[in-house]
């Protein structure tokens, strides 16, 4: 009996022992795995010049919640290069969300120097920065390519007064406060923002004096569903189920002409209906401010093969994103450019910060 | 009888020896890493992510799943043994839980935490079959007002039902509020109360200080018992079963709290923590003897258990019928099922039937698998007990600090999981209650972003808030938590002179 009772509580500390070993690995997710295929990816990354990388775990990053278009345009770059075997090190997707996107970049700042974070981003970079929500700008990242892009559409529940983007607009001009807009993201920032361009393309002149709600966490369909907001500005894929289903109308996508295959090609662009503008919804992968030479090289020549593959291009088609690849130069004169064409619209509509 | 129908083609696809297999070893898993304080089911499911892109939708959706409610399993096993809820969804069992294993019955309590949560998960599961579409129709109604006051009813409840005064559960409260507010503002960028400390703007996370006020909290306490030569270790253990006294006490408690906890958890955002707190407070309210919740009372850790199971069978509905995540575990979830191409959706049912039914089936099942799995694993989990103090709380401490650097790898966060510990011990000795503390620290800031894009949809009216039927019901409800507990205080103290 004695034995028995000494022989339970010493297996006992070794389960407790064993369960803190356990839960360090989890946050690390990448010091077990990576132990284990650091011998395989030797032999791939042999062809690499002379800095054997990456030997170690990715650490991939969506700034936003699952299921969001960050999110998945990430966790399917990362699927695509496993499938390909174009990288066989571990690439977790960590979601790293808040402010739109701030709180990852003021954590990227943390990081500076990393040759294993990858983050995906798109307008919101420029954006957040421009109205002030984050002190850090895309100066303080690593662009690495430029890859696709998406666009936006408005959507209104099934029984909405509104039949198209022009009696919002017309509603819009006689009193600014009349349509609330809901967005997923933050106040000033892409979902905003797409739709006061269109908006000021529109003629309607009391931007600032426009309603918009911010409901992060993917909160915004099920408000927009339950008719708390009159319209939903969003990504052109991110409500194709329910726009499917009938439950929600689209008014417009932001295209120049339709995308999308099924009920999004049914979606007339704001061009048809006669609001001469277009959002692009670009994506983008961005590594930590002072990303090492070796692995800024190793990730744009992999991500330029990744975008020549058909897995990948079999994605794109799934997901309706179109081909927008653009290598590190062009991808940083691309921002720079879009940074103050922003910024102008911003300052238009008074939101720039100081 | 087509739902019948495909609920049986549901089961034959989740009986398959492959998707059996898959069921037990996410539910065990759910349990273990529910167990661990820090980890909880969101990052048991995300660790899984990665392997389940290999899967076929259906194997991916009923692994995790059973990671999801496998956790509510296991949550409360270390509320219960060390008075460490494993999440937030656990923190209701600490209540009674604890006690009732300090009072020597850690057998009834493992026991009846298994039971609950079974039959809370197995009923909930055919709630999902036959309510899915009314139930997220209702959810729907919650707008940023009742969101706001559903918020502000179950912190009033978790702060009147506290432990000793209420005014000291409303400062508990006040100060949980305060300290949700630190980070980044959603709606407007600004950082706030972050003193320039870069890992202060995500804010600080509400289960560091769980972690804190709990584990560490409790080692503190435990190293003054042993100077004083308090705390004996148990010797002798019964069978983990509760009695037939037991099962008459607790029965009509969790048939009453599974139907609450589905229903909250339902709501997109809500969720167990407030699921299972709010079953707690009702059957306090509904008991005769309100005074024994909090001493070890067996209702008082049944009615919780139940309802945070049904919440987790519930956060399905948002992401099954609409394709919107209910919770952060589903949120997960549904990043799966879009990489695996499968959109998560109002047609899920219609283009997938096989993987939605799948999933319902995997989840009674399941239920069954883990009730078996549970409770002789309760057997040996609750020698923990048995477990000198002086080898058990360092061991404690250890996980404390391993767990807290699970949760996002700061450093910072060790500073802020010592600091809570202090406050814990200290708050435990001026009798303040954590428990709405930390609920505060859990809903507050979404408490306060609903508040605003309610005003903001109003135009600045507080009108909006007494607009709807629903918004005025849980007003009344607020109130009712408030003001019910002192009424039926008065009048048993009037009832007892005219004795």
């Amino acid at each position: 009996m004695k034995l028995n009772k000494k022989l339970i509580s010493s297996m006992l500390s070794v389960a407790l022992i064993g369960a803190l070993a356990l839960s360090g690995c989890a946050s690390q997710s990448s010091s077990s795995t990576s132990a284990a295929s650091s011998s395989s990816s030797s032999s791939s990354s042999e062809t690499q010049t002379t800095v054997d990388y990456p030997k170690n775990a990715m650490e991939f990053i969506a700034p936003s919640g699952a299921g969001g278009g960050w999110d998945l345009t990430i966790r399917t770059v990362a699927k695509v290069l496993q499938d390909t075997s174009l990288v066989t090190v571990p690439m977790p997707v960590t979601n790293n969300s808040g402010g739109g996107g701030g709180v990852n970049l003021a954590y990227m700042q943390t990081q500076e120097g990393s040759d294993k974070l990858i983050s995906v981003y798109s307008p919101p970079i420029l954006l957040i920065n421009l109205n002030g929500s984050s002190e850090y700008s895309y100066k303080e990242t690593t662009p690495i390519a430029r890859l696709i892009t998406d666009y936006g559409a408005f959507v209104v529940p099934k029984d909405s007064p509104y039949k198209s983007i022009a009696d919002v607009m017309d509603a819009l001009k006689k009193d600014p406060k009349s349509v609330k807009i809901g967005g997923g993201s933050s106040a000033g920032s892409m979902d905003h923002i797409q739709f006061l361009i269109v908006a000021k393309a529109a003629g309607v002149t009391d931007l600032k004096d426009i309603d918009y709600i911010s409901f992060q966490d993917g909160t915004a369909t099920a408000q927009i569903l339950g008719g708390h907001v009159d319209l939903l500005t969003t990504g052109l894929g991110d409500v194709q189920s329910l726009i499917e289903s009938g439950d929600l109308i689209a008014l417009a996508q932001t295209a120049s002409d339709r995308v999308g295959e099924g009920a999004l090609a049914e979606i007339p662009t704001c061009k048809e209906q006669g609001i001469d503008v277009t959002f692009e919804n670009w994506r983008g992968l961005f590594g930590a401010p002072g990303m090492p030479d070796y692995a800024v090289e190793f990730w744009r020549d992999t991500l330029k093969k990744m975008t020549e593959t058909d897995e990948w291009n079999a994605e794109r088609a799934k997901h309706g994103w179109a081909d927008a690849y653009m290598d590190k130069e062009d991808f940083e004169s691309f921002l720079a450019e879009k940074n103050e064409e922003y910024k102008g619209i911003l300052a238009e509509i008074g939101l720039l910060a100081e | 009888m087509e739902v019948l129908s495909l609920f049986f083609d549901g089961l034959l696809t989740a009986i398959q020896p492959y998707h059996l297999l898959l069921i037990t070893f996410g539910g065990v898993l759910g349990t273990i890493v529910g167990m661990l304080p820090g980890l909880g089911p969101a990052t048991g499911v995300a660790v899984l992510l990665p392997i389940t892109f290999s899967m076929s939708p259906t194997a991916a959706l009923i692994t995790m799943a059973g990671v999801y409610y496998g956790a509510m399993f296991g949550g409360s096993r270390s509320s219960i043994l060390i008075n460490t809820p494993g999440d937030g969804a656990a923190l209701a069992a600490t209540f009674d839980g604890y006690p009732m294993a300090m009072n020597g019955k850690a057998e009834s309590a493992l026991a009846i935490s298994a039971i609950a949560s079974f039959i809370g998960g197995l009923i909930s599961v055919f709630f999902l079959i036959a309510l899915a579409t009314p139930v997220a129709k209702f959810a729907l109604k919650f707008g940023p007002a009742e969101y706001f006051l559903l918020m502000v009813a179950a912190l009033s409840m978790t702060a009147s039902m506290s432990k000793g005064n209420m005014v000291k559960g409303f400062i508990s409260t006040l100060f949980g509020l305060i300290i949700s507010t630190v980070g980044i503002d959603a709606q407007s960028g600004i950082p706030r109360f972050t003193f320039g400390i870069l890992e202060l703007q995500t804010g600080i996370d509400f289960l560091v200080v769980i972690i804190g006020l709990y584990a560490l909290g409790e080692v503190f306490k435990a190293f003054k018992a042993i100077n004083e030569g308090k705390k004996v270790p148990q010797k002798k253990f019964g069978k983990i079963w509760i009695t037939k006294e037991e099962w008459r006490k607790t029965w009509l408690p969790i048939l009453r709290s599974t139907p609450l906890g589905f229903v909250v958890g339902a709501l997109p955002g809500a969720g167990g923590t407030m699921a299972s707190l709010m079953a707690y407070n009702n059957e306090k309210q509904f008991s005769k003897n309100p005074d024994d919740f909090g001493k070890g009372e067996i209702v008082g850790l049944a009615a919780p258990e139940a309802a945070n199971n049904a919440a987790s069978v519930g956060a399905f509905i948002p992401m099954l019928t609409l394709g919107i995540p209910g919770s952060g575990t589903t949120a997960v979830m549904m990043g799966a099922l879009l990489m695996l191409g499968i959109q998560p959706g109002p047609l899920l049912f219609t283009q997938h039937p096989d993987v939605a039914w799948g999933l319902i089936a995997s989840m009674v099942i399941g239920n069954f698998v883990l009730a078996v799995v549970n409770i002789p694993m309760a057997g040996l989990l609750v020698r923990v007990l048995a477990v000198d103090a002086k080898i058990l709380y360092p061991i404690v401490l250890g996980l404390a600090f391993v767990g807290t650097y699970a949760i996002s790898s700061s450093v910072v966060d060790f500073f802020i999981l010592i600091i809570f510990g202090v406050l814990g011990y200290f708050m435990e000795k001026i009798k303040i209650p954590t428990a709405p503390m930390i609920l505060a620290v859990i809903v507050g800031g979404t408490m306060e972003q609903s508040f605003r894009q309610a005003t903001r949809i109003s135009n600045g009216s507080l009108g909006i808030f007494v607009e709807s039927p629903l918004a005025l019901a849980l007003i009344a409800i607020t109130i009712i938590s408030v003001v019910y507990p002192a009424i039926k205080a008065s009048l048993a103290k009037r009832k007892a002179k005219t004795v």
